[in-house]
């Protein structure tokens, strides 16, 4: 079911992860995403894993949500590796079979790859499942702050933002609602070649355009009425605040960093 | 034997999750051809739950759906004759429209279907008369018409597939009172004319009261009572401890009673109980 997606959502809680402040989590995902493409063997992707695997303990939000966030990328990661597989001929050749060589390096490769997308994403999806999408809309406009000077319009940006994410399950809602009407008159989204399966998308993205533009309406006015007029002279609601947890936790991931770096230098070969 | 049964049905969202609910608890129903049925009950009882099982939509998680004797969901194709067998019309349907013009929405089922372009046609005009939209809305695009419009619309495209069972989730839920009762009329019409059996969940005891032939309580997950509308009506205190209502011409007649007037129990319509009122004031001589 559509409603599976977990990528994006927010599970409320009072792990450590989620005590931290959302400028510092954002900025240390942000760092852990550049590290990972820095990494070049398996011994600095180790650290990486480990650490994500130690957020993802810290996180306390149960292996198996983590896991279904997962599937919907489970294509890609099948892709890129079979890629690897099929493409890379470097190292010893272990089986040969008409045209297909597999290699040591291809398998390597391909486990890498794997890897580090999976880590990846653990990541990314770790930020929005313990940071409130306001919190995060919060913090980006934070960090955007200085880009003022430039004329950025930081917070209508954020405000997009939020309002984005949180129409999100909503929408989710709404389309599966008016999947099941159509349904109920008959349509089918599952049979047929892709030309009619695209078309039968018709009935469904046609009302959902509608809606939204109409819910899109409604929400401008309904802000209109309560005086918003975008970011000029207004004050925020919440303090963010850097504790001890946000300091121990950078110096950690600089830890981290340090040894992926040293780890990179000293080791020429992916293994 | 009946048209639809259900055998010990059981539903609930989110299993597996912190968010399990129960929505239906061993649930067994009977629709007989040709009655018009009530489904009532509170907020959150199961009610569209229960609906969206009968065409097939939700597949049971224990339990069976038996049309003409036999279970829906033996295989593909038997659900989809399913989908046809039993027309659904969601609560607020309005945002299910999507073509360019009344005609062709109305159409998207019986196409579906697989008729001819004639049978289309035929099929498209007729509901479109059920529901009193006048032929030459029927070039309209849906986005311009009322709210009320739209949801007659959007009931003529269900009917339209020729249901033997026509399902309607709340149909009358915010129109304004004259609307409801035209509304109510209509459906009633067409019930008679095609001979079809009808079933509509409501919150609107005097429209159940009026309309019904039999009426299903639902509370907590569980049928509470099935029955005629005065078996169910009359059973007043159990009604109001499920967080439901009787008719409003009922319990008018109830505090009259309670007054020591002389007046019968089981008076479920206002037209009923003008009558009442009149013999009455006859008997007593004040008119
Ligand atoms: N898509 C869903 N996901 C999770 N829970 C749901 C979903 N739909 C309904 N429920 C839950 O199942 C129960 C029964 O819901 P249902 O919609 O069948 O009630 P209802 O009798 O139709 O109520 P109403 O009169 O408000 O329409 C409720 O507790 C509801 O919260
Ligand atoms: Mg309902």
């Amino acid at each position: 079911m559509i409603k599976d997606i977990t990528i994006g959502q927010y599970f409320p809680g009072k792990s450590f992860l989620h005590s931290l402040d959302a400028r510092d989590k954002l900025c240390l995902t942000f760092a852990f995403i550049v590290m990972i493409f820095v990494c070049k063997n398996f011994f600095s992707l180790a650290v990486m894993l480990l650490l994500a695997l130690l957020m993802s303990l810290l996180s306390r939000i149960p292996a198996r949500t983590i896991l279904k966030s997962f599937r919907p990328i489970l294509p890609i990661i099948i892709l890129t590796s079979a890629l690897q597989l099929y493409y890379n001929d470097s190292g010893t050749v272990w089986f040969e079979y008409w045209k297909f060589k597999l290699t040591s390096g291809g398998v390597f490769t391909a486990i890498f790859m794997a890897v580090r997308i999976c880590t990846l994403i653990l990541v990314s999806s770790l930020l929005t499942y313990t940071t409130s999408p306001t919190l995060l809309t919060d913090a980006i406009e934070r960090l955007l702050s200085p880009l003022k000077i430039f004329k950025v319009k930081v917070h209508t940006l954020a405000m997009m933002m939020t309002i984005a994410l949180r129409f999100i399950p909503t929408l989710i809602d709404e389309i599966d609602r008016i999947m099941s009407a159509q349904k109920a008159r008959g349509a089918d989204f599952e049979t047929g070649s892709l030309i009619t399966r695209a078309r039968a998308l018709i009935p469904i993205f046609v009302p959902l355009f509608v809606s939204s533009f109409k819910r899109a309406y409604e929400l401008a006015f309904a802000m209109e009425c309560r005086c918003y007029r975008g970011g000029e002279g207004r004050t925020r609601m919440r303090k963010m605040k850097f504790s001890w947890r946000d300091y121990a936790a950078i110096a950690f991931f600089c830890g981290c960093f340090a040894a992926v770096i040293y780890l990179n230098i000293s080791f020429e070969h992916l293994i | 034997m009946a048209l639809l049964e259900t055998k010990n049905l059981s539903y609930r969202y989110g299993t597996g999750t912190p968010f399990e609910v129960a929505a239906l608890d061993d649930v067994n129903i009977q629709i007989e051809k040709g009655e018009l049925l009530a489904i009532i009950g509170h907020t959150g009882s199961g009610k569209s739950t229960l609906v969206q099982h009968l065409n097939g939509l939700l597949k049971p998680q224990q339990g069976q759906v038996i049309i003409d004797g036999q279970d829906i969901w033996q295989d593909k194709h038997t659900v989809r004759a399913a989908r046809f067998k039993v027309g659904l019309c969601f609560q607020y349907p309005e945002y299910q429209l999507f073509e360019s013009t009344v005609y062709k929405d109305i159409a998207f089922g019986p196409v579906n279907m697989g008729l001819s372009e004639a049978e289309v046609d035929e099929c498209v005009r007729a509901s479109a008369e059920y529901v009193g939209l006048a032929p030459e809305q029927l070039s309209k695009s849906p986005f311009e018409l009322s709210g009320g419009e739209k949801r007659r619309v959007a009931i003529a495209g269900v009917m339209a597939m020729r249901p033997e069972i026509l399902v309607l989730d709340e149909p009358t839920a915010g129109l304004d009172p004259r609307g409801r009762e035209r509304l109510m009329r209509l459906i009633c019409n067409y019930r008679e004319t095609t001979s079809n059996t009808v079933v509509i969940v409501s919150h609107n005891m005097d429209e159940v009261a009026e309309f019904a032939t039999r009426v299903l309580v639902m509370n907590n997950s569980r049928v509470a009572m099935s029955g005629s509308v005065g078996e169910v009506f009359s059973r007043y205190s159990e009604i109001s401890s499920m967080g439901l209502t009787v008719p409003q011409i009922t319990s008018i007649f109830a505090s009259l009673r309670s007054l020591g007037i002389e007046l019968p129990d089981d008076v479920f319509t206002v037209e009923r109980g003008e009558k009442e009122l009149l013999s009455l004031l006859r008997r007593e001589g004040r008119l």
